[in-house]
């Protein structure tokens, strides 16, 4: 099933070019990850995987040894270049396109008389190390890079070239990730009712929308570090009809009360923080929630008991994408970071929840570098206080 | 805005040569997809609206403002397909050639 993307009002508009550029690195990724990428495993099998163990005496132990042995190999080489300018090249195509239109876009964006939601912007927030290291997955100015006043460039760019980089398989409105999980509390906890929710690091809200839809008596807030992801996701949720109380703020420690919220989630959050920083947040959320509240984070699945070929694909954009966390936080041990942080041992949830979007086209069945969402499942981490 | 992320970027082949132009390749193969489009969506126009034969598009010549147009146009598309060059010079200006200065990075957020 193809998913276009909503074409919503703050959305930025496409020229033919534009909209041709982007299909054509839209086109260019499914082909990699359904034709050339699960290759790899088979260059690994046949060619990589021997090579070790006739020189080190021994099979490959972990995703390390995996590695040193194939970046050799060229076919290896010839994929993770392509990835890499499959990525560099959606930033390119889109970033042009939101440029020729910034103007027009900030004063939608300024454009809300009567706001159903709320954003309120802390231009003293120190953006965290871990963001300012490298632009994280590549885009250039990352979340928080603001080059003009009001500017609301980062989040536009952010909304549609997700839509590319999915491949379209986060559906219209990119929420794969809140609707799945926002289901699947649903589903499992019948009987809990959140009144006040907060979603960490929500960049533009796409996952965040989904529960006002799902949990319509609650009140929803998100916070996030970068202005220009925050004044667009605001325009947006507004556009859409969505109450939203946004705030810039870091997850690390935020300006809400102890046992403000029923429910604490984020999307793919974690990967971009620091080793000090999960803590920090893991910890905050335990602060935040009302006794019998619950946290939820979604997360492709941790390496361990993986096949280390398995987990290296995977950790691909640990070192080829800029996504320098994302390998420490997979090999880390979950339960011993939830009890580090205040939760009961017994209370630690690690699951895997189906995609809202599973019937999307191209899904590949793995999960593998540059294949987001190809797995039609998400990792859940997260805890009952 | 600027046009590269800021981190080292990793090169795959044992000639780093090769991976630039591997990327100023797929530059132009999207080009020609861009531009295989937009003459599919004009042709397909056209032949809806009974408007042009093909060989009057074969018989054009451009005038001098459209030969300027298309002048401007190429200096643009150039400077898309040779994108990764201009992105090299960044990363020299930024002091992001060496190996260590991504590390640093990964080193910083895990420990």
């Amino acid at each position: 099933m193809i998913y276009e993307q909503t074409q919503h009002e703050m959305l930025p508009h496409v020229t033919h070019d534009e909209l041709a550029r982007q299909n054509f690195v839209q086109s260019l990724k499914v082909h990699l990850a359904t034709a050339v990428s699960p290759g790899n495993k088979v260059v690994y099998e046949k060619r990589a995987k021997p090579r070790f163990e006739r020189e080190h005496k021994r099979a490959p132990q972990d995703r390390h040894d995996v590695r040193r042995v194939m970046k050799d190999e060229s076919y290896y080489q010839t994929w993770s270049a392509l990835l890499r300018t499959s990525q560099e090249m959606m930033w390119d195509s889109v970033a042009a396109s939101v440029e020729r239109q910034l103007p027009v876009l900030i004063a939608k964006a300024k454009r809300n008389e009567k706001p159903l939601g709320s954003l309120t912007l802390n231009p003293q927030l120190p953006i965290p190390a871990y963001h300012t290291a490298v632009d994280i997955h590549c885009q250039p100015g990352a979340y928080h890079t603001e080059t003009t006043a009001d500017d609301v460039a980062a989040g536009a760019i952010y909304d549609r070239a997700v839509h590319v980089y999915a491949m379209g398989r986060m559906g219209p409105m990119n929420d794969d990730l809140g609707a799945s999980l926002a289901a699947y509390v649903k589903q499992q906890y019948p009987n809990f009712q959140p009144y006040r929710i907060l979603d960490m690091g929500c960049s533009v809200g796409h996952s965040t929308i989904p529960y006002v839809d799902t949990y319509p008596e609650a009140e929803v807030h998100a916070i996030e570090i970068g202005a220009p992801m925050l004044r667009y996701a605001h325009a947006r949720a507004e556009v859409l009809g969505k109450r939203v109380y946004f705030s810039q703020q870091n997850a690390e420690r935020t300006n809400f009360a102890d046992g403000s919220f029923d429910l604490v989630v984020s999307h793919i959050l974690l990967h971009e923080t620091s080793r000090t920083a999960i803590r920090n947040i893991i910890r905050e959320c335990h602060r935040l929630l009302k006794p019998g509240g619950m946290m939820l984070h979604v997360e492709v699945p941790q390496y361990h008991g993986m096949d280390p070929y398995d987990s290296f694909i995977l950790d691909w954009d640990t070192y080829n994408n800029n996504e320098p966390f994302w390998g420490t936080l997979h090999d880390m041990d979950l339960v011993e970071l939830a009890t580090s942080g205040g939760f009961a041992q017994e209370k630690v949830i690690q699951t895997t929840i189906p995609s809202a979007f599973k019937m999307a086209r191209s899904r590949t069945g793995l999960f593998q570098g540059g294949d987001f969402g190809g797995g039609g499942a998400w990792f859940v981490f997260g805890a009952v206080k | 805005m600027a046009k590269k992320a800021k981190g080292k970027k990793p090169t795959f082949f044992a000639d780093p040569q090769v991976d630039k132009l591997m990327a100023i390749v797929m530059a132009l193969a999207g080009e020609v997809s861009v531009l295989r489009e937009r003459l599919d969506t004009v042709e397909r126009l056209i032949e809806s609206k009974g408007l042009l034969t093909r060989q009057e598009i074969e018989a054009y010549r451009p005038n001098s403002q459209a030969a300027e147009e298309r002048e401007q146009w190429r200096m643009e598309y150039i400077a898309r397909i040779l994108r990764v060059i201009h992105e090299e010079l960044e990363a020299v200006e930024w002091g992001e050639t060496m190996p260590e200065s991504y590390e640093a990075a990964v080193q910083a957020v895990s420990s």
